[in-house]
C-alpha cells in the first residue's frame, strides 16, 4: 500500500503577543495509507486538531514537510492549495459549516459547481444520489435552518464527497450530535471508507474511534501512541468489543 | 461588560466610526454657517433697509414728464403717502464709460445712470451703510461694476457722450437697495450735483424719471399704485414695489444658504446610512452578546443603551467641533453678503441661532439609531443564541436555475437578491451619486443648448439685435430692416416692437404690460397651450401673465388693452413660457398696432444663409449700428441668464468631484464591513477549494450589479424627478415645464463610466480577500 499522506517533523507555532509563542505541534511525524481509516484522540489542547488542519493544507505548518499523495503541499501557492482542496480532499466540521444562503442541495452540488467543466445535471444527479444514500433527498430543497444537526452534518458529509475526493478529513464530525446520530454517521464513513476513500478524523468519543482501524493518541503536541485494529465491519457487530478493547489500552498506557 | 463592548466597538470599526464623524462634523459645520449665514442676511438686510429707506412704490418713466401732476396727485393721497421724490436719472451708453486701458463697459446688460444722492429717501450708501456722499470729480460706483470691472478707488472712469467728455475719480463704491442685484437691469453711478448739472446741460444721457413713493406705515400700496394707473399719471416703464428689493437683495444669498443646508443634509442622509451599515453589521456580529445579556435579564433599554452611547458620544463630539468650526466657515460662504449689504456682520444673536443646527442633528443622529435599533426589540433571547437567524429566508435563488452565468458570477448576484436589506444601503448611494452628477450636467446642457431659447419667449434662430431706446431709434431701426432686406448673407428676418400697454387686470383696475408685436411665424416659438397670434384681435400670454396671480386667463379667453386711448379686446391664442423680465410678457400680432409713446425696445431676429462667418457679420452689425446690441442666440442666453450657466459648470464638476469621493468611500467602508461579516462563509468557501480570486469575483459581481442598477436609476431619477424639480424651481420665474436636454453619451455614457470606472476600482481593490490567519483560526471560532 502507498501512503496518501506523509508528515515529516511537522511543527507549529502560533505567535502570542510580540516575544511570545506557543508551541502546538511538535516534530510530528505521520503516515497514512490510501484507504485507511485513522481517528486522532487525546485530550484538550494536546494539538490533534491542530495537526488535521495543518497536514489537510487549511493551514501553514511552521517547519517540517507533509505531503499529499507523494507532491508536497508546504511550498503550494493558495492557488495550488485551493485546488487541491478542491479535487483531492473533503472536509467534515464539527459545527457543519454550510453556506447559509443555499439550500441544502445547492450546498452540496457547489464545491463541484465552481469547477468550470461541470455538467449542472450530472452533479444535480451526483448530489441526489449522495442524499439518498445518506437518507436526506427529502430535504433538498430546504434551508439550512429547516434541518437538526445530524440532518445537516449528513449534508456536510454529502458536499464532502461530491468531487470524488481521495481523503476526507472530519474535525469532530460528531461532536454535536446525539449518540444516535453519531451512529448513523459513523455507519455512512465507514461504508465510504470501505469504498476506498481515506478518512482521517479527530474525536474524543471511543465510539467514534472504534469504528476506525487505526487510533492515534496526541499529547502535549506529539503523537505518542497508536493502535492499530481489524476494518470495522458492521455485519460483524463487534463494536462493544472495539470499544472496550481501546478502552483497555488507554488504560494500560496511562492515556 | 458595557463600557467593554463600546470600546470594543469603537476599536473594532475605527474607520467607519471616523467616517460617521467626519460627515456629521461637516454635516453641522454647512448648516450652522448656513443658519449663521440667514440670521446675518435678516440682521444685515434690515440695518440696510434703515439706512436706505427704500421706496415703497418706484415707478419708471422715460419721455414726457409734468412733476406737477405728481404733486398734485400726491397731496390727494397723503393719508397713505409720507413723502414722495423724483429722481432723474441721466442714462449713458456702457460704451461711452471708459475706463483703465481703453476699456469700454460695452455689451453690459445693465442700463446704467448716472444720478444725484436723493434728499428724502431711496439713499445709495457707501460701504459703510452711510449716505454716499460724493464731491465734485469724484464718482461713486455700483458694486457690481466694481466686481464686473475690477475697479478700485482712485481709478478713473471717463463719460463720452456727444460733446460731453469727463474723467471721474472713483472715490466710493455705491451699495445700492434698490439696484445693487445682478438681477435689476438698472444700475445708478452716483456724482456731485456741478458734475450733474453740467452732464445735464451738456444733454449727455437719456433721461428717465424714477417717480418714487414712500408710504406711511399703514399706507396701502396697491391702493396707491391703482390710483396712479386710474389717474393717468406717466408710468410707461414697470412699477416696483418695495419687498421686491428686499428678495432681489436676498435672493442670491438665500440660494446660496438653502443649497447649503441641502448639500449638509444630503450629508446627514450619507452619515445615517453610514450608522445603518455599522449598526447592520456590528449587531449581528454581537447577537450572541445582546442573547447572553437578554437571557442574563438585562433590559432592552440598557442593551439599546450600550449602542446608543457611541452615537450619543459621535454626535455631541461632532456637534462641538462643528459648531466651532462653522464661525471659521462662515466667512468664506459671507463674502457676498459683506459687500452688498453689510460689511459688519457681526452680532451675538448668530451665537445662538446657529446652535439650532448641532442640536437639530444630534436629535436627528439619536433619533434614527433609535429606530434602527428597535430591531433589538425584536429579537428574542433564545433567536439571538442562534446564529443563523439573521439569513432565514426562503430557498430563491436556487443554483441550478443558473443558465448564463459562472457559479461564482451568480452567487454573487444571487447574494445581492438574498441580502438585498444589506445591499439597499449600496444602491440608495449609487442612486443618490448618480442624480449628484446627473442633474447639474442635465441643467447646464438644457442652459447652454440653442433650444433653451424656447423658455426665454423666443423662437429658435440664429442671432439678434436689440436696440434700445436713443433718440435715432426710430431710424436705426428702419435703416436696419432695409439693409437686411438687401443683405443676401441674411435667410430671413423678423422685426419686433415691444411697447407698454395699458392692459386691464383680473381686479378690473389698468396695469401696465410689455406686448411684443410682429410676425411670430417666421421664428416660431415652442407654445405650451395653443399657438402664435396670427390675425388681428389676437394674443398670447406668457405662463406668469396667464397664470393665476397675473391676468388669470386660459386659451380662448379676452384681454382688454388700451390703444391709443381706445379699449380693444384681444383673444389668448396660446400660453408660452418666458423667464425674462420677471416672466410677464405678452405677445400679439402686428395688428395691434405700436404704442408710439412708449416704446420699451426693437428687436431684429434673423437667420444667415448657409456658410456665412456668423461672428463676422454680428461684427458688421454692430459696427454699424453702435447702440445696438449684436448676439448670437447663444451668447444671449449666457448673457440673460447672467453667469448661472458658469456656476452651473463649476456645480456639474463639484457634483461629478463629490460624488465620485462619496461613491468610493461608502463602497470602500460596505465592503470592508461586508467581507468582515462574511468572514466564516469566506472561510467555509476556502476550505471547499474555492480560491481567493473566485469568492473576490462573487463580491466584485454582487456590488457592480448594485452599480449598474444604481446608476440606471439614478439616471432615471435625475431625468424625471428632476425635471420636475426643476421646473418647480424655475415656475416662480416662468417657466413651468421645463424638458431637459438630453445629451446622451453624457448622461448614459460618460458620466456612468466615470462612476463605474472609480467605483469599479475601488470594487476591485476592496474585494481582494486578504489572507492573514490560518483557515482554522476562523472556521473554529
Amino acid at each position: 500500500m502507498t501512503n496518501i499522506i506523509e508528515a515529516r517533523s511537522v511543527t507549529k507555532k502560533v505567535a502570542l503577543g510580540k516575544d511570545n509563542e506557543l508551541h502546538i505541534l511538535k516534530d510530528v511525524n505521520l503516515e497514512v495509507e490510501e484507504g485507511e481509516f485513522v481517528s486522532v484522540m487525546g485530550p484538550s489542547g494536546s494539538g490533534k486538531s491542530t495537526l488535521l488542519y495543518n497536514i489537510s493544507g487549511m493551514d501553514r505548518i511552521t517547519s517540517g514537510s507533509v505531503k499529499i499523495k507523494g507532491g508536497e503541499i508546504g511550498s503550494l501557492k493558495e492557488e495550488e492549495l485551493a485546488k487541491i482542496r478542491l479535487e483531492t480532499m473533503g472536509f467534515i466540521f464539527q459545527d457543519i459549516n454550510l453556506l447559509k444562503n443555499l439550500s441544502l442541495i445547492d450546498n452540496v452540488m457547489f464545491p463541484a459547481l465552481v469547477s468550470t467543466d461541470a455538467d449542472k445535471n450530472v452533479v444535480n444527479q451526483k448530489a441526489k444520489e449522495l442524499m439518498k444514500m445518506t437518507g436526506i433527498e427529502k430535504l433538498a430543497d430546504h434551508t439550512i435552518t429547516q434541518g437538526s444537526g445530524g440532518q445537516l452534518q449528513r449534508v456536510g458529509i454529502c458536499r464532502a464527497l461530491i468531487n470524488d475526493p481521495a481523503i476526507i478529513f472530519g474535525d469532530e464530525p460528531t461532536g454535536a450530535l446525539d449518540s444516535n446520530s453519531t451512529e448513523e454517521i459513523m455507519s455512512i464513513l465507514a461504508e465510504i471508507n470501505k469504498d476506498g476513500t481515506t478518512i482521517v478524523l479527530v474525536t474524543h468519543d471511543i465510539k467514534v474511534a472504534a469504528k476506525t482501524e487505526r487510533i492515534l493518541v496526541m499529547a502535549d503536541g506529539n503523537i505518542v501512541s497508536q493502535k492499530k485494529m481489524r476494518k470495522y465491519d458492521a455485519q460483524r457487530d463487534d463494536s462493544k468489543e472495539r470499544e472496550e478493547s481501546i478502552m483497555k489500552w488507554l488504560i494500560e498506557n496511562g492515556l | 461588560m458595557f463600557v467593554k463592548m463600546v470600546k470594543n466597538d469603537f476599536i473594532r470599526n475605527k474607520i467607519i466610526t471616523m467616517t460617521v464623524f467626519v460627515f456629521i462634523t461637516m454635516a453641522v459645520i454647512l448648516a450652522a454657517g448656513a443658519v449663521t449665514n440667514i440670521g446675518n442676511l435678516i440682521q444685515g438686510i434690515s440695518k440696510f433697509q434703515e439706512s436706505a429707506v427704500p421706496a415703497d412704490i418706484t415707478v419708471m418713466h422715460a419721455g414726457e414728464y409734468d412733476q406737477g401732476k405728481i404733486d398734485r396727485f400726491t397731496d390727494q393721497y397723503r393719508d397713505h403717502i409720507a413723502m414722495q421724490e423724483t429722481m432723474v436719472l441721466q442714462n449713458i451708453y456702457g460704451s461711452n464709460i471708459h475706463f483703465g486701458q481703453n476699456q469700454t463697459m460695452a455689451g453690459t446688460i445693465q442700463d446704467i445712470s448716472f444720478v444725484l444722492q436723493n434728499k428724502n429717501f431711496d439713499f445709495i450708501l457707501n460701504l459703510d451703510n452711510e449716505k454716499l456722499d460724493v464731491k465734485k470729480g469724484f464718482v461713486a460706483v455700483p458694486i457690481y461694476f466694481m466686481e464686473q470691472h475690477d475697479l478700485k478707488i482712485g481709478d478713473t472712469i471717463t463719460v463720452k457722450s456727444g460733446w460731453y467728455e469727463n474723467q471721474f475719480v472713483i472715490s466710493d463704491y455705491a451699495r445700492d437697495f434698490e439696484m445693487n442685484s445682478p438681477l435689476t437691469s438698472s444700475k445708478r453711478f452716483v456724482i456731485n450735483q456741478d458734475d450733474y448739472n453740467e452732464m445735464l446741460k451738456m444733454q449727455a444721457g437719456e433721461l428717465e424719471y424714477l417717480i418714487e413713493f414712500k408710504l406711511h406705515e399703514n399706507g396701502d400700496a396697491a391702493a396707491v399704485q391703482t390710483a396712479y394707473n386710474e389717474a393717468g399719471l406717466p408710468a410707461n416703464g414697470p412699477i416696483l414695489e418695495g419687498e421686491i428689493f428686499a428678495i432681489f437683495n436676498s435672493m442670491s444669498d438665500m440660494i446660496v444658504a438653502i443649497v447649503i443646508i441641502f448639500i449638509s443634509m444630503l450629508l446627514l442622509v450619507i452619515a445615517s446610512l453610514c450608522i445603518r451599515l455599522t449598526f447592520l453589521a456590528t449587531i449581528d456580529e454581537d447577537m450572541r452578546e445582546i442573547g447572553v445579556m437578554k437571557a442574563m435579564g438585562i433590559s432592552r433599554k440598557d442593551i439599546k443603551k450600550v449602542y446608543l452611547n457611541k452615537y450619543r458620544i459621535i454626535a455631541a463630539a461632532a456637534g462641538i467641533i462643528g459648531y466651532l468650526m462653522s464661525f471659521a466657515a462662515v466667512n468664506l460662504l459671507n463674502r457676498n453678503m459683506k459687500l452688498y449689504i453689510a460689511s459688519d456682520l457681526s452680532g451675538s444673536l448668530n451665537y445662538i441661532l446657529a446652535l439650532i443646527a448641532p442640536i437639530l442633528v444630534y436629535v436627528m443622529i439619536v433619533m434614527y439609531c433609535k429606530r434602527v435599533l428597535k430591531r433589538i426589540d425584536k429579537i428574542s433571547a433564545v433567536e439571538a443564541l442562534r446564529s443563523d437567524i439573521m439569513e432565514r429566508g426562503k430557498n430563491s435563488f436556487p443554483l441550478l436555475k443558473n443558465k448564463f452565468f459562472s457559479t461564482n458570477i451568480y452567487m454573487g448576484l444571487r447574494d445581492v437578491g438574498k441580502r438585498f436589506r444589506l445591499y439597499r444601503l449600496l444602491l440608495v448611494i449609487f442612486i443618490v451619486c448618480t442624480f449628484i452628477v446627473i442633474l447639474p450636467v442635465n441643467i447646464y446642457n438644457t442652459m447652454s443648448s440653442p433650444e433653451f431659447s424656447s423658455y426665454m419667449g423666443i423662437g429658435k434662430q440664429d442671432m439678434r439685435i436689440d436696440l434700445r431706446r436713443t433718440d435715432s431709434i426710430t431710424e436705426d431701426f428702419k435703416k436696419l430692416q432695409e439693409e437686411l432686406q438687401n443683405d443676401s448673407d441674411i435667410e430671413k428676418f423678423a422685426p419686433y416692437i415691444t411697447s407698454s400697454y395699458q392692459v386691464r387686470n383680473a381686479e378690473g383696475s389698468w396695469d401696465y404690460m410689455n406686448i411684443e408685436s410682429g410676425d411670430f411665424s417666421v421664428f416660431p416659438l415652442k407654445f405650451l397651450e395653443g399657438r402664435a397670434p396670427e390675425g388681428e384681435g389676437e394674443i398670447s400670454l406668457s405662463l406668469a401673465n396667464a397664470a393665476k396671480d397675473g391676468l388669470n386667463k386660459k386659451v380662448g379667453d379676452e384681454v382688454t388693452v388700451k390703444t391709443d386711448g381706445q379699449e380693444q379686446k384681444l383673444t389668448v391664442t396660446g400660453i408660452y413660457q418666458d423667464i425674462t423680465n420677471g416672466g410677464k410678457t405678452a405677445k400679439a400680432h402686428t395688428s395691434l398696432g405700436v404704442n408710439e409713446e412708449a416704446i420699451l425696445w426693437y428687436i431684429v431676429s434673423l437667420d444667415l444663409a448657409e456658410g456665412v462667418d456668423a461672428r463676422k457679420k454680428m461684427e458688421y452689425y454692430q459696427n454699424a449700428y453702435s447702440t445696438a446690441q449684436v448676439n448670437d442666440i447663444k451668447e444671449y442666453t449666457q448673457q440673460t441668464l447672467g453667469n448661472i450657466i458658469n456656476q452651473m459648470g463649476t456645480v456639474v464638476v463639484g457634483g461629478i468631484s463629490v460624488a465620485i469621493i462619496i461613491a468610493v468611500l461608502i463602497t470602500a467602508l460596505f465592503l470592508r464591513m461586508l467581507l468582515s461579516k462574511d468572514m466564516s462563509q469566506i472561510a467555509i468557501m476556502r476550505s471547499m477549494g474555492l480560491t481567493l480570486k473566485q469568492i473576490s469575483h462573487q463580491y466584485m459581481a454582487g456590488t457592480l450589479m448594485v452599480l449598474i442598477f444604481g446608476i440606471i436609476f439614478g439616471v432615471l431619477t435625475a431625468n424625471l424627478l428632476g425635471e420636475f424639480l426643476v421646473s418647480l424651481a424655475m415656475s416662480s420665474m416662468g417657466a413651468a415645464k421645463i424638458e431637459f436636454v438630453h445629451i446622451i453619451w453624457q448622461t448614459w455614457l460618460l458620466c456612468p463610466l466615470a462612476l463605474i470606472i472609480a467605483v469599479g476600482l475601488t470594487i476591485y481593490i476592496s474585494c481582494k480577500v486578504a489572507v492573514k490567519d490560518d483557515l482554522s483560526v476562523v472556521l473554529r471560532s
